[in-house]
């Protein structure tokens, strides 16, 4: 799956558009489509290192445009498996070393694809989905309860975040020690009410969503100070209705998704204004050639691409199917998993 | 032919093509340059090959290619291994950071160089003091481009805890000089919270930034709050200062209404029907909480109306709800 920006340019051809902006699903799906053949970019040969989180990124905005088999299944599931290494991990394209974010996406495409039964069949050595989580859980700082992304040590709490995501989804949460990872979160509260990559440092929307979404996950929700959370996280819409990530940032789709689905964590998703939203995410698209960008006029990408669906999708946008806040994939497969879904109730 | 190829310093290695996965080759015409570089780089790897000519490998793939991981990683495994000094690694950086605002491995790397610096100069203050002094210079360079940039400010916080530049002046006064620059840089109101709130000379040890610390002297408490309202003069709807305060009362375990005249300041709210005059809607937030607190019930419902229905109407559901409770108190 190609990371490659282009070609498309957001917003230019809509500016004539009446203010009734519509989704342009065939032209999306289209666009996620041809990324992959775009190997002769200097562009896609830079981002190697994130292939795999690559795929998770277009197959997830596939589901959410109804398209999910607009990939060929079992070439996504060849690609997956042929990235995993000797210790259970998976690196982010054949030959590179595992690492904890690859693994987690490699995870979440293989249950997108029902194809955990395959890593079983033909997962190295044998390990299956418990060989997958011995990796993952390895990584786990048993003293301070953080992970590491890789042997090498660097830590933030989306690693934490993304552990449990697909360690739950394996259903082997219980190869940690979850009450320390949630005590480590409650210690990176911040005097605003957000919560930053390590104690003490400042508060930020993707460090909210991965502390939030790891909570949902343990069930420790209650630990949050939510009003006070909520009311920052509500401060993020600018006059344009698109969210910023921190106090005066620019407006951004990918903060756009991190906030909105904190918020709906919180049941707190109508603190901000949804049609608003709606219409900054829509002006982000690329209506002919397919794809989102950041802002209207920016070079559209796959990363921004799935965050604006997933933020319509959040919103209701019809015809989108559900997305889950806490795994950022359907609900439906989700659900398929972990059975129904809790929620906190709108108050 | 290439840099590498045909190169007699690189002649007895054989480059390892990437292989995507798919087994063809053929798609592989991706920039010449990268993928030889990267050919010899796997090799390598491969053969666990830890030489000075590495590090002018990986810093060519660098230039290129700053955001690849495992090329740092590697990088800082030849460095150990060859026992490289490590200032001339730093100041390498410094210009590669400049080049690649937006990367981050680059200051994992430089958090590893540094925890392999530090036993060597730990008995030494004034090598530690000319350490912090080169690394403040060059962040302030790094902030001149971006006084936001997450990872300098995540780095910067690494390097007090390290350091331990707790009582740095230098450290508080760089704080102030990006504020006196941009008052609105919530980043570095961020920081100066974590420098006053976690000195280990006087704060409980992992007190939480949420909670009441009763170790903190009440001087400090003091020099806070004027500190942060004069901020909020300068600027009365920038909401950092606002959020700050809070933080600073809460710490101090001193209630909002304790400094309810000061917030006063920026609102009048006149008992007839006479308009309103309303300088910042932080202001009026902060006083309907305070008079809350004071159980002072209709006057924090009016606050809170008005901005509902005035003042910050994009998040009236927000203010409705913290009228709720209120409503509650009032029907009893
Ligand atoms: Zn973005």
């Amino acid at each position: 799956m190609s990371l490659v920006s282009g070609p498309g340019r957001a917003g230019l051809s809509t500016a004539s558009l009446p203010t009734e902006l519509r989704l342009s699903v065939a032209a999306h799906v289209k666009y996620i489509q041809a990324l992959d053949n775009r190997k002769d970019e200097l562009e896609y040969h830079l981002t190697t290192h994130l292939r795999l989180n690559g795929v998770y990124w277009g197959l997830t905005a596939l589901h959410l445009l109804g398209h999910p088999d607009a990939l060929d299944r079992s070439q996504v599931i060849d690609f997956v498996l042929q990235c995993q290494g000797e210790n259970g991990g998976f690196g982010a394209a054949p030959g590179h070393d595992p690492h904890l974010l690859s693994t987690v996406s490699a995870v979440q495409v293989l249950v997108m694809c029902e194809g955990l039964g395959e890593l079983e069949a033909r997962g190295k050595n044998g390990g299956g989905a418990l060989g997958v989580g011995r990796y993952l859980a390895g990584l786990q700082d048993r003293k301070t309860g953080t992970f590491r992304g890789d042997e090498w040590g660097e830590e933030d709490t989306r690693f934490l975040y993304a552990a449990m995501n697909a360690l739950s989804l394996l259903g082997l949460l219980h190869l940690i020690d979850v009450e320390k990872a949630v005590a480590y979160i409650v210690s990176c509260a911040n005097f605003d009410g957000g919560y930053g990559v390590s104690p003490g440092a400042e508060s930020h929307a993707g460090q909210i969503f991965a502390c939030l979404a790891a909570l949902s996950i343990a069930g420790r929700l209650e630990v949050v100070d939510q009003g006070k959370l909520g009311r920052w996280l509500s401060e993020r819409q600018v006059e344009r209705g698109g969210l910023n990530g921190r106090p005066e940032k620019l407006e951004d789709v990918c903060y756009s998704w991190w906030v909105a689905s904190s918020l709906k964590m919180i049941g707190k998703l109508h603190w901000i204004q949804g049609e608003k939203l709606t219409k900054f995410i829509l002006e982000c698209q690329d209506t002919e050639q397919g794809g989102f960008a950041d802002r209207p006029g920016d070079m559209v990408d796959v990363f921004h691409t799935v965050f604006g669906l997933a933020g319509l999708s959040l919103l209701g946008y019809p015809g989108l199917e559900e997305v889950d806040a806490v795994y950022c994939m359907p609900r439906k497969v989700i659900e398929q998993v972990l059975g129904p879904r809790e929620e906190i109730p709108i108050e | 032919m290439g840099k590498y190829e045909g190169n007699p310093v690189w002649d007895d290695v054989v480059p390892i093509p990437q292989d995507d996965g798919e087994g063809a080759l053929a798609q592989i015409a991706y920039t010449d340059e990268y993928a030889e570089a990267m050919g010899y780089l796997r090799a390598i790897m491969a053969a666990k090959e830890y030489s000075p000519r590495v590090l002018d490998l990986t810093e060519h793939i660098i230039s290129m290619n700053a955001a690849h991981y495992t090329v740092w990683l590697y990088r800082a495994s030849t460095l150990r291994a060859l026992n490289t000094p490590i200032d001339k690694e730093l100041s390498w950086m410094n210009e590669v950071a400049l080049q690649n605002q937006k990367n981050y491995q680059i200051w994992h790397h430089r958090q590893i160089l540094i925890d392999q610096l530090y036993p060597s100069i730990s008995s030494d203050p004034a090598a530690i003091q000319a350490l912090a002094d080169s690394e403040l210079a060059f962040m302030t360079q790094m902030f001149d481009e971006d006084s936001k940039n997450y990872h300098v400010w995540s780095y910067r916080q690494y390097l007090v805890r390290k350091l331990g530049l707790f009582n740095s002046p230098a450290e508080l006064k760089s704080v102030e000089n990006l504020l006196r620059k941009d008052i609105r840089n919530n980043s570095a109101w961020s920081h100066r919270f974590f420098l006053v709130f976690c000195n280990p000379e006087y704060s409980t040890p992992d007190s939480k930034a949420t909670e009441y610390d009763a170790r903190i002297p009440d001087a400090i408490v003091d020099r806070e709050l004027a500190f942060a309202q004069a901020a909020t003069f300068e600027a009365p709807q920038n909401q950092s200062p606002w959020n700050y305060i809070r933080g600073v009362l809460r710490k101090g375990g001193r209630k909002l209404s304790s400094v309810e005249q000061f917030a006063g300041e920026f609102v009048t709210l006149p008992e007839d029907d006479s308009a309103e005059d309303v300088k910042s809607s932080h202001a009026l937030d902060f006083l309907a909480e305070a008079w809350s607190e004071e159980g002072k019930t209709e006057k924090a419902d009016h606050a809170l109306r008005l901005l509902a229905d005035k003042y910050d109407r994009i998040r009236k559901n927000y203010w409705d709800w913290r009228r709720a409770p209120l409503k509650e108190k009032t029907s009893k």
